[in-house]
């Protein structure tokens, strides 16, 4: 459980925040300038502070209430910056150890298989391309044993092709260790790969944190990130491949249907996360014959949110996936709560979560 | 060339009043160079004035104030004199005093310089991984700041060979105490018949300042080499 309440004041700019969340990841998403970094800052005691209230699983770093202010060097939060901020004069060992002198050998080894490192120890920070650099950073920050991760934009230096490399490290570290993490990025792609529940701060203010696949029902959120794909994200496991081009997944692990997306280079058992439209998911009244859609999904009609651009429409087909429709097909369907109705999904339009 | 047992007192003693003068001002010199550059405190304006204040004064004021405030007549040279029986102007350490004074600045700059070079998220970046603030200096500010630290003491040295106007009002021109290459070369000037002399002693210090300056290149161009880039360089 993270809870966070701060405010700073710098000229013409301030930040005041309130929230909590008990997400696993919580991303916080907004453009620059809007607070992103200096909301981590905040929380890692970086920054002078007018008011602050941090606590991390139970743990006070901050009050301002009680005049209590752990400082930086204390908060155990391990941060990983958008430009990895590696010490230039020390090898990747002596960076990896830096937060960590009394660290066994085993802990380190530990990390440096899970991040692969193993070719990197014994170089120095300006021999490693962007990604390397990111994954030493992560390395660092988790050998320190943090209470919490806070990644701060660490994507964001990097081109789609590491970004893409670097994300399933940040998802092994997701899966390895229970550490909390902080996920700061002004890009919506990777926040659904990534990301539990996830918040919007814009202008120094924060939305509420909303787990991320229920945002497509809240109309800001909507209106605010439709332009940046927000989309269906869906947690599945990889059942089989089918041919060169398509995959079969079970959709929420064990108890989801099964459906076909386009080929998912992951092997059986692995868990992936998808993502879908919800302009790409389509309703019938009954299953339909004669048509290219092999994702045919029969499920109940949950809730409706009429927009004022378009009705959203979840729809629980073991895992709950939101439609968007016109108001007009709404209406001419009869769509209503507790109906039953299929959701028809092309397979090559659930894709896996991967940054843009 | 040969220099004369009298020559030879004289350059080994610059060369130790110049070591002894840099040994002096060196922590409180980085100690300085770090407050200013990393620090907002009131009075920081006042400070920094004062420590460049002896690149502006002549240097016979600075020797003359050193006088006022440590020779047997002032209050603090009396007590010293008084209770443990030492003397201070008209010494050898006098001669280190005068130098490192007006060393000093050239210390503190180059170093303060180099350390506003260092990025300062690094510094953060080394808090977060629980380093305290004098860990980070340790391990972080001063390590990328050392050529400028370097630059700062080869400087500082070679004032401290130069100087003459301070050591001659301080600490006189004693010979094997405080007679040192500069003072030797004026007193050479003032002997009929001292150009021989004068000569030699001229061509020792363009040597020594010479090699000093060499050493420190190429010690900041190791200490870049060994950061990658040529960065958090200071003034070289």
């Amino acid at each position: 459980m993270i809870r966070v309440d701060l405010r700073v004041e710098r000229p013409g700019f301030v930040l005041d925040v309130a929230f909590a969340s008990d997400a696993r990841a919580l991303g916080v998403f907004g453009g620059s300038g809007a607070g992103k970094s200096t909301l981590l800052a905040g929380i890692a005691g970086l920054v002078r502070t007018a008011r602050a209230r941090v606590e991390i699983d139970g743990t006070t770093l901050a009050d301002s209430a009680r005049s209590l202010d752990v400082p930086a060097h204390r908060r155990r939060l391990g941060v990983v910056f958008q430009d990895g901020r590696l010490f230039p004069h020390l090898s990747v060992r002596g960076n990896l150890r830096y937060g960590a002198p009394e660290a066994g050998d085993s802990s380190l080894q530990e990390v440096v298989e899970l991040l692969e490192l193993s070719a990197l120890v014994d170089r120095r920070p300006h021999e490693l391309s962007g990604g390397e650099r990111q994954r030493v950073a992560l390395g660092r920050a988790l050998l320190t044993r943090p209470r919490a991760l806070l990644l701060d934009e660490p994507l964001s230096s990097l081109d789609r092709r590491l970004k893409r490399q670097i994300l399933p490290y940040l998802r092994r570290v997701r899966e390895a260790t229970t550490v909390p993490i902080v996920f700061v990025s002004h890009d919506l792609a990777e926040m659904q790969a990534l990301v539990d529940e996830m918040l919007i701060i814009d202008a120094g203010t924060t939305s509420e944190p909303k787990p991320i696949s229920s945002l497509l029902l809240d109309e800001r959120a909507f209106e605010r990130l439709r332009d940046d794909g927000l989309a269906n994200v869906l947690s599945a496991v990889v059942v089989a491949h089918e041919g060169p081009d398509a995959t079969v997944l079970r959709l929420g692990g064990v108890q989801g249907p099964d459906v076909r997306a386009a080929r998912v280079d992951a092997s059986a058992g692995t868990e992936v996360r998808l993502r879908v439209a919800p302009s790409e998911v389509a309703l019938a009244l009954q299953p339909l014959q004669g048509i290219s859609i092999r994702n045919q999904l029969a499920g109940t009609v949950r809730r409706l949110e009429a927009h004022a651009r378009a009705t959203l429409v979840e729809i629980d087909v073991g895992v709950p996936i939101v439609a968007e429709l016109s108001h007009g097909s709404v209406r001419d369907l009869g769509i209503g709560v507790g109906q039953a109705i299929v959701c028809l999904v092309k397979s090559q339009a659930l894709r896996v979560a991967e940054p843009s | 060339m040969t220099l004369d047992p009298a020559e030879w007192t004289a350059l080994l003693l610059s060369l130790r009043v110049a070591a002894v003068s840099v040994a002096l001002m060196l922590v409180p010199g980085v100690a300085c160079a770090w407050a200013l550059a990393r620090t907002r405190f009131r009075g920081q304006a006042i400070l920094d004035t004062a420590i460049h204040l002896p690149l502006v004064l002549p240097p016979v004021v600075v020797g003359y104030l050193l006088l006022a405030g440590l020779g047997r007549s002032s209050w603090f040279g009396g007590w010293l004199h008084a209770t443990f029986g030492v003397d201070i102007a008209f010494t050898t350490k006098a001669a280190a005093i005068a130098a490192a004074v007006m060393g000093f600045p050239l210390l503190v700059r180059s170093t303060r310089l180099a350390m506003e070079l260092v990025d300062e998220r690094l510094e953060d970046a080394a808090r977060t991984l629980g380093a305290s603030p004098w860990r980070v200096f340790r391990t972080i500010t001063l390590p990328l700041a050392i050529p400028g630290v370097v630059t700062g003491v080869v400087l500082a040295f070679a004032r401290s060979l130069g100087e003459f106007g301070a050591t001659i009002v301080f600490a006189g021109n004693i010979e094997g105490r405080t007679r040192t290459v500069s003072t030797a070369i004026y007193t050479a000037l003032q002997t009929p018949g001292g150009d021989a002399a004068a000569w030699r002693l001229v061509l020792v210090s363009v040597m020594v300042s010479f090699a000093a300056l060499l050493v420190s290149e190429s010690l900041a161009r190791a200490a870049r080499r060994r950061l990658g880039v040529a960065r958090a360089g200071g003034a070289s």
